[in-house]
């Protein structure tokens, strides 16, 4: 097994582009168990380490540039405060050894359903920053990311730079339940992100379906139940967040698996859309969550 | 295909050349006899084999060797000053927070790095107060410590050692 | 009655002996043994779950370079012996038949481990694929009686009528109760260091019993068993799954013959160790309970079905808990066995009494709950005076005062025993009890010397293990008392066959067997040296007489409960408290013993809510084959566990008063975790574990 270790981001894609076999390494802890493992016996490794701007964060065009080599702590620790959906969901990946080299980059390569960065990225309507050295930047929509199990919407000779979003411009929660106290993959988890300029409420399920996924159809009704001004500035009308609750886990298309049966999984997927939507309108009119 | 690399464990720069497949675990026990990481699952889903990696606790079985040339690594055999444990270490006597012992390195490297964290005011899943320094009660301690499994169930002597070990 | 020792630093909380060289990570296991020029074995197993090799192909593992050989059946050395009965496990590359999926086929022996985990992967199998058969269930037809079970206990018993008895109680209990298969998961992996030479074979081990794994070895081996040394000063944990040698043990006895000498390394991966290193079968088990109106038991039947392997049979003691546990006059259990395409299941942590009391005292929850009657009542009104099943006295039955205890301490005369009547805070609380029991176990055949060294220290050998219970601390505990000096002019040495021959650390029977024969080696010095030793004087002695054991019925008791709270919406469960009273004999140590009794109640706590290995019935294996899906309890899982015991000693046991402590703490954790979360909810979940998806219906 080759080892490859670009200096750069140019040389990391023009490397990428002779070795289509090659398979991008970063914090290592999902790659590594692969490995480990000989599930997978790859021609060469690809060490992003050593590309330093890769484990950088910037605020640019008035969004939030996220390295894909940022470690989970420190993207918790230095970003946040401005997006909390994004780093409610980090504080639960693995364990604290995991989030010390595990990266976004990594979770969004690897793209299991259960990865528990995705629910926030989509909910915050995050764009995914993709580059070859022979095609350049594509700028790729979460949702649009995710094909399948373990399948993204990254060419053979492409790498993932960022993620980009805004600044969270209301409340964001992430909720996740599973069968053990800490380091616990996700029986299934949601996100929910409010977008009170857009009159809009932004949602992500995972652990529930191939790919994580948005819950459309309650985004719409909700978009559709509190359209005009009046409604974001008083209480949730009663029985909204139970209805929301029910599409959400309605949009769901899980499977009984070692984790939990389907029908608990929409169960709870209603219940943590319910408790997520209740606690982002709190956090709305008592003013504590960005709005 | 191998690579020569050098690494400083324990206070000792040591040079030696691996496999490129070689993580950083069987570098340490199996080219540097350096033993005191424990192989527990080869997966990151135990914590037998964290170490403080450049100051911050990982697990070696997830890390590559080549990809940490020139990093500095510090076991459970290098947190005690010769006969001189580390409080941690102590602590962990006195509590008995050990059985087997297997997973017992990785638990003290676990909490000495977590101590770090806390000190450094990171938060973890369950820390109410996003703003101010995270108090370190048992629950954040619980939490904190749960990338490192115990299948003898020393976990409230582990907690009641750290409890120790912090003061 | 056996001549207790006086206890001097027994009941003293030493702390361990061994945990400095563990908290730096000094003390080394098997596989840490410093061996010179070693080859590194990794192990070719099988993806069917039956049938037969009709080729195999390792010419392209054997090409890559640092690949020494590859050993299959075709080439591998030939075992001694036939092969049959427990051996059929052990008796690896030998033929070309396969019998259940992950069974070791092949062995690479490389110089790194990492080509020989390459190349491994590279050896080409064709198979003749046979049907095979994975799922028990309790209908199916060819269930069996095995002719015995577990620890020689009889298959079925009969008491009374227990058909008319059911038909005539004004209260019958009568339900299904299941637990699925479950793994130990030490956290050391099995794993083995195998040297062959002129001497024979030296195998450095991570066992349970360092002369087990000599006695089943040497004649598989051809060797006498003077020439297979055994050493195993440190040992990750085992709960039975180390009790004795598996297929790796063997396969690294072979690897070893043909290196010319050099030392061969085996690790079982934590993966392998769903296919080779034993499981807990899963049970399905019928209770049925008939009692009067105010709770007194006219009838108890125990029925259970498990599964065993094919090629070896385990039938694990499950019922055996219903036949002493309670004063019912009426009393009925069987075990039924189905032989399926699985792996050969073992050993784990108090087989049969942990899967067994999870459903007799979930039952007995039932019935207090059926008879409206406080559930430690229930299990007072039911103590017998004298064991149901041999109708001997009891050496000491303080099971009502454990629960007395218990229920004391964890304020139990407050419970209001309607379910799902406390909701705090969208959580629901709820607080169970049950009760605990384990056979003491006296195995014989241990002996022990003792030497005075030229530094005034006495040198006492035996060839015991540490398998994180404390041996090292303990039994040199012991041996002070014994000789009646300190602990520190005592140096223990264990884990290595070059020492007297000892049992194995299991049936929570260590200590016993270990302690009963230092105490005949230190007696023995004694009366031929006396008091003033000289320098080199050694005696052996093996474990005194112990005649009141036929006169009378020894166990443990214990009581534990548990305090739980349910999420109401989305089921979670949380378990803020659990608290064990026990009644065990003295206790050695305190502070390790503490440990032990937690340590087993989280084991408990493990079982209740965590643990289950699915079996894909298609393919035959364990699909959550890793610590990250197979879930063991982590600290955040684990909150206020603590264990209590009364203050006393069984002088009928043996010399040091002591019945055994390692296995009964996770003996009715289950259940009393699963009667709280019906408590808290209302909801009787009878199988395990509690997930939270099988609280919403």
């Amino acid at each position: 097994m080759e080892f490859l270790r670009p200096l750069s981001w140019e040389e990391a894609l023009a490397l990428r582009a002779g070795r289509p076999d090659a398979v991008p390494i970063q914090g290592g802890t999902d790659v590594m168990v692969e490995i480990n493992f000989e599930v997978r016996r790859p021609g060469a490794l690809l060490d992003l380490n050593p590309v330093r701007e890769l484990a950088e964060w910037e605020m640019a065009e008035g969004r939030l540039r996220i390295g894909a080599g940022l470690p989970y702590t420190r993207l918790i620790e230095e970003v946040g405060d401005r997006v909390p959906g994004l780093a409610q969901a980090a504080r639960t990946v693995g364990s604290p050894q995991i989030r010390n080299r595990g990266t976004v980059g990594g979770n969004l390569g690897a793209a299991s359903p259960a990865g528990d960065c995705h629910p926030p990225l989509l909910a915050a309507g995050a764009q995914v920053e993709v580059e070859s050295a022979a095609g350049g930047v594509r700028m790729i929509p979460a949702e649009e990311f995710y094909l399948g199990v373990k399948r993204t919407a990254l060419r053979d000779d492409e790498l993932i730079r960022a993620v980009w979003l805004r600044p969270a411009e209301g409340p964001q929660h992430f909720s996740k339940v599973g069968t053990r106290n800490a380091m616990v993959i996700a029986v299934c988890s949601f996100a929910i992100a409010l977008h009170p300029a857009e009159r809009r409420v932004g949602t992500g399920i995972g652990s529930a379906a191939p790919t994580p996924l948005r819950a459309a159809e309650a985004e719409e009704f909700l978009a559709g139940e509190l359209a005009g001004e009046p409604a974001w500035g008083r209480s949730l009308p009663d029985g909204l967040a139970e209805r929301f609750g029910e599409l959400v886990g309605r949009a769901a298309a899980p499977i009984d698996d070692v984790r939990g049966t389907a029908a608990y999984r929409r169960h709870a997927l209603a219940v943590m859309a319910r408790r997520t939507l209740t606690w982002a309108w709190q956090d709305r009119l008592a003013g504590t969550g960005r709005s | 295909m191998d690579a020569s690399i050098r690494l400083r464990v324990d206070g000792q720069w040591r040079t030696l050349d691996v496999d490129t497949r070689t993580t950083l675990l069987d570098a340490l026990r199996e080219r540097l006899g350096v033993t005191s990481p424990k192989k527990g699952c080869d997966h990151g889903q135990c914590g037998s084999c964290t170490v403080l990696l450049d100051g911050r606790r990982a697990v070696t079985c997830l890390a590559l060797a080549v990809a940490h040339d020139g990093a500095e690594i510090v076991t459970a055999e290098g947190l005690a000053d010769g006969e001189d444990l580390h409080p941690v270490q102590r602590a962990f006597l006195e509590q008995d927070g050990l059985q087997c012992g297997y997973c017992t390195p990785g638990q003290v490297c676990s909490a000495v790095g977590m101590l770090e964290e806390v000190k450094a005011g990171w938060p973890s899943q369950v820390t109410e107060d996003l703003a101010g320094p995270p108090e370190l009660d048992d629950e954040e301690i619980r939490e904190r410590m749960s990338g490192n499994l115990c299948r003898c169930g020393a976990y409230p002597n582990i907690v009641a050692a750290i409890r120790q070990g912090a003061r | 009655m056996t001549e207790t020792i006086r206890a001097r630093a027994m009941g003293r909380p030493l702390e361990r002996l061994d945990g400095r060289d563990k908290v730096v990570g000094q003390a080394p296991y098997a596989y840490e043994q410093q061996v010179t020029d070693p080859l590194y074995l990794h192990p070719v197993q099988a993806v069917i779950a039956r049938g037969r090799i009709n080729a195999i192909d390792t010419a392209d593992a054997e090409s890559l370079p640092g690949v020494v050989t590859v050993l299959t059946h075709l080439n591998a050395p030939r075992l001694t012996g036939d092969g049959d009965g427990d051996d059929r496990e052990l008796w690896v590359l030998q033929s070309d038949e396969v019998h259940f999926r992950g069974q070791f086929i092949g062995v690479v022996v490389a110089e790194t481990s990492e080509i020989a985990r390459h190349a491994a992967d590279l050896v080409r199998v064709e198979y003749e694929r046979w049907p095979h058969d994975v799922e028990l269930s309790a209908d199916r037809d060819d269930l069996y009686a095995p002719d015995k079970v577990n620890a020689g206990h009889d298959t079925d018993t009969d008491v009374g009528d227990v058909a008319a008895a059911l038909a005539d109680a004004p209260v019958v209990v009568d339900h299904t109760y299941r637990t699925p298969m479950e793994y130990n998961n030490p956290m050391e992996p099995h794993a083995t260091v195998a040297v062959w030479d002129a001497g024979g074979l030296t195998m450095y081990d991570s066992t349970q019993g360092v002369h087990v794994v000599r006695q089943r070895l040497a004649p598989l081996f051809g060797l006498d068993p003077g020439h297979v040394r055994v050493v195993a000063p440190h040992v990750g944990g085992g709960f039975g799954s180390k009790g004795a040698p598996h297929a790796h043990n063997v396969l690294a006895g072979l690897a070893a013959q043909v290196t010319g000498g050099r030392p061969v390394k085996l690790a079982v991966t934590r993966q392998q160790m769903f296919s080779v290193v034993g499981h807990r079968t899963p049970t399905i088990q019928r209770i049925g309970l008939g009692a009067e109106t105010d709770g007194r038991l006219t009838a108890l039947v125990h029925e259970v079905v498990e599964h065993t392997s094919r090629i070896v049979e385990y039938a694990e003691q499950t019922a055996v808990v219903s036949r002493m546990m309670y004063a019912a006059p009426n009393r009925r259990t069987r075990h039924r066995l189905a032989a399926l395409d699985v792996p050969v299941p073992f050993w784990m942590r108090a087989p049969g009494e942990a899967p067994g009391a999870f459903a007799l005292e979930v039952a007995m929850d039932e019935l207090a709950v059926a008879c409206g009657l406080d559930p430690v009542e229930l299990r007072i009104r039911n103590e017998p005076d004298v064991d149901p099943e041999s109708g001997r006295p009891f050496s000491g039955r303080r099971m009502s005062e454990c629960l007395r205890e218990g229920a004391r301490r964890f304020g139990w005369e407050s419970r209001d025993p309607t379910p799902a009547a406390r909701l705090r805070d969208g959580w629901l609380e709820g607080t169970g009890v049950a009760a605990s029991v384990y056979p003491r176990i006296m195995q014989t055949g241990n002996r022990a010397w003792v030497r005075y060294g030229p530094d005034g220290r006495y040198e006492v050998g035996i060839g015991a293990v540490d398998i994180g219970t404390g041996t090292w601390t303990a039994l040199t505990q012991i041996a002070a008392d014994a000789l009646e000096v300190p602990v520190e002019e005592v140096r223990l040495r264990i884990g290595d066959t070059d020492l007297p021959e000892a049992a194995v650390a299991g049936g929570s029977g260590g200590l016993s067997a270990w302690g009963s024969a230092v105490v005949g080696a230190a007696r023995a010095f004694r009366e031929k040296f006396g008091r003033h030793p000289s320098a080199g004087d050694e005696a052996t002695g093996t474990a005194p007489e112990s005649p009141a054991a036929e006169d009378f019925s020894m166990y443990s008791f214990g009581a534990q409960f548990a305090h739980v709270r349910v999420h109401a919406d989305t089921g979670e469960i949380r378990v803020p408290r659990m608290l064990g009273v026990f009644t065990v004999g003295r206790v050695v140590n305190p502070r390790t013993a503490r440990s032990q009794f937690v340590g087993a109640m989280t084991m408990g706590l493990s079982m209740a809510l965590h643990e289950e290995a699915v079996l894909d019935p298609r393919f035959g294996h364990v699909v959550n084959h890793d610590l990250a899906t197979y879930h063991i309890a982590t600290h955040a899982d684990v909150q206020d566990v603590d264990a209590i015991w009364l203050d006393e000693e069984d002088p009928r046991s043996n010399p040091m008063g002591i019945r055994g402590i390692g296995e009964i703490g996770i003996v009715g954790a289950a259940a009393a975790v699963a009667n709280a979360v019906h408590h808290a909810t209302g909801v009787r979940v009878r199988d395990l574990p509690i997930t939270p998806d099988k609280l919403f219906h």
